[in-house]
């Protein structure tokens, strides 16, 4: 509550606010502080945690009446969570930020593993437990490379010593920073984690992961960049690179999946995408010294972050209403849920608008701006130019996200039921659908009065652009002004062709009949298109590398999707690794007179070392 | 800009609307005559619409709200979608930077409504053409965009006004970008047809609903629902005309319009011209098997890449 305050003062003022505890805290002094970029992400991350939260109380109160033991406890992480999170965002110091950043990792776990009854929920968790720490190590490496000539361990003195640091450092800093961030944020190839740990969490605890969780990797990334002061050419490159192959990578395996949280969880590899190719577009444009282009790539980068937290979270939110009502993740077994489920059905249908970047929705004015870096970056004279062919894949990434909502909003909520359970649904308690619906209005608030969403992020914008950089161009300050009269009058408009058709409707009856079948009399629900064969002709398009595999038997024919990644790269190899490591077997015969000679003869190279190896 | 540009851009706009269902009309004309058919007359839509709107409608009891919604959010957004280009020539009625995103998404969010409102009716003819209009326009939106980059960066302005009107930065562009803007008319062609649901792509004509792509999604559709939805369509087919009529009247004459009075004569032969090309296309071609569509959106996406590599350079 307090850090909401603090973080409104701060973007209302633009002063930022720090706190410091002295004394035998090891590490130095603790440091926290707000500034315009802690601010821009602590009201995003108090906001959606808010609404989790109400949903997560009233979802695991379900749970309590039903039997289950224990949920108190998952109440409890929950809230070590959202301290966690704030603390990251809120620290100064090196130590501060990593003790957080494990409380953070820590209480994500436990949450995950909430039901650790099921063999699928804990091999989720070891896989999530096991890409954290990847994470967790190379942040030690970087931070330690990074203060290695810094007198303290304060962001300020990283941020003084990073002029002086040796460039094989300065390289080491930006790599160990891409991967210890890339984990948490999930990019492809590091995103393997994320779908399974978000289907396996309860679904306020999927909705806090995608929409906050994630993006404090990308939190760390700008931080960085920020005591950075900026980062060269090729790591800009890089990062746009990755942004546009997590993109189209992302929302293609979105599209294979059948469960419906697996699909939300490869979207936010898809818009982690997004954002990544804001802030490549950004960083060209300081490493290139084109202000505006830095400035667009940025505001679009934050404000995307912002709006991917909300609607992110609202379909999370949606989804976890359908699997409360349903039992079931799968959507092959669900259709029909709009007249069951109308107010889910509404917040859902709106986080489904926003995602895929339509007007007039929050999704639409981040990716507005995003194109607009890559154009300006386009319009330049260096080699930054070759940013502008970012343009045509954002715009298949968001092509393809059109579809892969298409298909989850009409296959889930649309038609008729698929399976009896989906007959069976009806609307999820006011808990659960209220904080759906608040997140739902935040999108179009925020859609329809881009102002607003860019007001929050141009300070923090302003500072990553580096000193020397402009103010938002006026042509975008107008250009949101522009979009909400668009808004405006596609609803005023929308409401004149409504009142004309209920006059021209009203001068002959209405009839209902069924659904026109070609004809055909006795059409069954088993009939309708489903989630695969309305995915399908998008998949055999891309091939292989959709990660559709296919069993045919003379009977039946199923499809599923696999992680090109964790199931074709990452287990394998490990497999591998395990076998090589038997063959180290040899040497542990858990006998003690062997394990004496190994301590014997490393002393003896040891010595050896410092009597002939050290040199004067 | 003076009242004077504003009303004419307004005025554009109602001519646009007004003007749109012959495109249609002359499409069908044109088949009719390449293939010695009696035909029907060119105003055959304008009739058409009239009868569905005084027409009762008819709902399948499976579908909610959003199937009513739909027709009314995909004629709305096309209309919005509509005051951005300048359709005169030289501006629109409402533009800013970075517009014709604006002008995509809003297009996107009619397909969106429009595809869900098919999945609404649960029939699987529907559900088989939402899936492959979706399909098809996942696949022509980053040749739209490209071409949107090559005209703005002749332009040096992301904004439809600029990239369309006869602005100062544009007509000096003119001479050097000219076999750009060419190849930009031409892969902005081939995209309208898919964009529109025509041949190669899509056949209205067809009478298989297993063939069908757009037809198909509105088959429960009926009465003013149906004639919004047709009305739309035309509407569509309009902006393309439009746009082309734009990208290549830069080509040909860098100075543009001087009088109101030429630019509205220009877009309504455009317009025709836009009916005459799609009767002849549907005349002398077949509809592509759909295995081969893809081909054909990334063959008009690369003609367009190779305008915007010239103009970087």
């Amino acid at each position: 509550m307090t850090s909401a305050v603090g973080a409104v003062r701060v973007l209302a003022s633009g002063i930022p606010a720090s706190l410091t505890v002295h004394g035998a805290m090891p590490g130095g002094d603790w440091v926290l502080g707000i500034d315009s970029l802690s601010a821009a992400f602590l009201v995003v991350i108090l906001g959606v945690g808010a609404a989790c939260a109400v949903f997560g109380t009233h979802d695991s109160a379900l749970e309590r009446s039903a039997g289950r033991q224990g949920t108190w406890f998952g109440q409890l992480s929950f809230a070590t969570l959202l301290v966690g999170i704030t603390l990251v965002v809120a620290a100064r110091t090196v130590v501060v930020f990593l003790g957080a950043w494990e409380v953070m990792a820590i209480s994500s776990y436990l949450l995950i593993v909430a039901h650790h009854e099921e063999a699928e929920v804990r091999r989720s968790g070891l896989i999530y437990l096991v890409a954290t720490h990847a994470a967790t190590l190379s942040l030690f490496a970087m931070f330690a490379t990074w203060a290695a000539n810094a007198p303290n361990w304060s962001f300020d003195a990283l941020a003084a010593a990073s002029p002086s640091l040796p460039p094989a450092s300065m390289v080491a800093v930006l790599l160990l920073a891409l991967v210890g961030f890339g984990f948490k944020a999930g990019f492809v190839p590091l995103h393997f984690w994320l779908p399974p740990a978000h289907a396996a969490a309860p679904s306020h605890v999927s909705a806090l992961m995608s929409g906050i969780v994630i993006k404090t990797g990308i939190y760390g990334l700008l931080r960085v960049l920020l005591l950075l002061g900026g980062a060269p050419a090729w790591w800009a490159w890089l990062v746009l690179g990755i942004g546009v192959s997590s993109g189209v990578l992302g929302v293609l395996w979105a599209l294979a999946q059948h469960d419906i949280k697996r699909l939300l969880a490869y979207h936010s590899v898809e818009n982690i995408g997004i954002i990544l190719m804001g802030i490549g577009a950004g960083s060209l444009g300081v490493a290139y010294h084109v202000p505006v282009v830095a400035m667009l790539g940025f505001a679009g980068a934050l404000l995307h972050t912002m709006n991917h937290a909300l609607f992110k979270s609202l379909l999370f939110l949606g989804a976890g209403a359908v699997y409360r009502a349903t039992g079931t993740r799968n959507m092959e077994a669900l259709g029909g849920l709009a007249r069951r489920m109308p107010l889910t059905w509404l917040g859902f249908l709106v986080g489904a608008a926003a995602i895929i970047g339509v007007p007039p929705f929050n999704g639409f004015v981040s990716e507005w701006l995003v194109y607009q870096g890559l154009f300006a970056a386009g319009q330049t004279r260096d080699m930054s130019r070759l940013a502008i062919l970012g343009i045509p894949a954002l715009a298949l990434i968001s092509g393809l996200a059109l579809a892969c909502f298409t298909k989850v909003a009409g296959i889930v909520f649309l038609g008729t039921a698929r399976a009896p359970r989906a007959l069976a649904a009806s609307e999820v308690t006011r808990g659960m659908y209220l904080p759906a619906l608040m997140l739902a209005a935040a999108c179009v608030f925020l859609g329809v009065i881009p102002a607003l969403g860019i007001g929050v992020v141009n300070a923090a914008a302003r500072e990553l652009a580096g000193a020397g950089s402009v103010a938002l161009p006026d042509a975008v300050r107008s250009g949101a002004w522009a979009i909400s009269l668009l808004a405006s009058s596609m609803l005023l408009l929308s409401m004149l062709l409504w009142v004309s058709r209920r006059a021209l409707s009203r001068r002959r009856a209405t009839r209902h009949e069924p659904t026109w079948a070609c004809a055909y009399d006795l059409p069954t629900p088993r009939m309708q298109y489903t989630s695969s064969s309305f995915a399908s002709p998008l998949l055999s398009i891309f091939g292989p590398l959709s990660g559709v595999r296919v069993e045919r038997s003379p009977t039946a024919m199923r499809t599923h999707a696999v992680d090109l990644v964790l199931d074709a790269v990452a287990l394998p190899l490990w497999r591998r690794v395990r076998r090589a490591a038997l063959r180290l077997r040899g040497i542990q015969q858990g006998r003690l007179h062997l394990y004496l000679l190994y301590v014997m003869a490393a002393l003896l190279v040891l010595l050896g070392y410092l009597a002939f190896g050290s040199g004067p | 800009m003076t009242v004077s540009d504003s009303v004419a851009s307004y005025a554009a706009l109602l001519l646009l609307i007004v003007a749109a269902p012959i495109i249609p009309g002359v499409a069908s004309r044109t088949k009719s005559i390449l293939t010695g058919r009696r035909g029907a007359p060119v105003w055959q839509l304008y009739a058409d619409l009239w009868k569905l709107a005084r027409r009762g409608i008819v709902l399948s009891t499976t579908t909610t709200w959003i199937f009513q919604a739909a027709p009314i959010i995909v004629l709305a957004t096309t209309i919005v979608a509509a005051s951005l280009l300048p359709l005169d020539g030289r501006v629109s009625t409402v533009r800013f930077a970075g517009d014709a995103v604006a002008f995509a998404g809003l297009l996107g969010l009619g397909r969106f409504t429009l595809a869900l409102a098919s999945l609404d009716t649960g029939s699987s003819f529907e559900g088989m053409g939402a899936s492959r209009d979706v399909t098809f326009a996942s696949l022509a939106e980053p040749g739209l965009f490209i071409a949107f980059a090559t005209l703005g960066v002749i332009a040096h302005d992301l904004s439809l006004s600029a990239m369309l009107g006869n602005t100062a930065a544009r007509s000096a562009a003119i001479p050097a970008a000219g076999p750009s803007l060419v190849m930009v008319a031409l892969s902005l062609f081939a995209l309208a047809l898919a964009e529109c649901s025509r041949v190669p792509v899509d056949d209205p004509s067809t009478h298989l609903e297993l063939t069908m792509v757009h037809e198909v999604m509105v088959l429960d559709h009926s009465g003013p629902d149906l004639a919004m939805i047709l009305y739309a369509g035309a509407l569509k087919l309009a902006l393309f005309a439009a746009i082309l009529l734009n990208v290549l009247l830069a080509a040909a004459i860098p100075g543009g319009w001087r009088s109101s009075a030429g630019a509205f004569a220009a877009l309504a032969v455009s317009f025709v011209g836009m009916g005459v090309a799609v009767g002849v296309v549907e005349s002398t071609m077949a509809r592509l098997r759909q295995p081969k569509v893809p081909l054909y959106l990334a063959g008009g996406s690369a003609l367009a890449l190779f305008g915007l590599i010239l103009v970087l350079r």
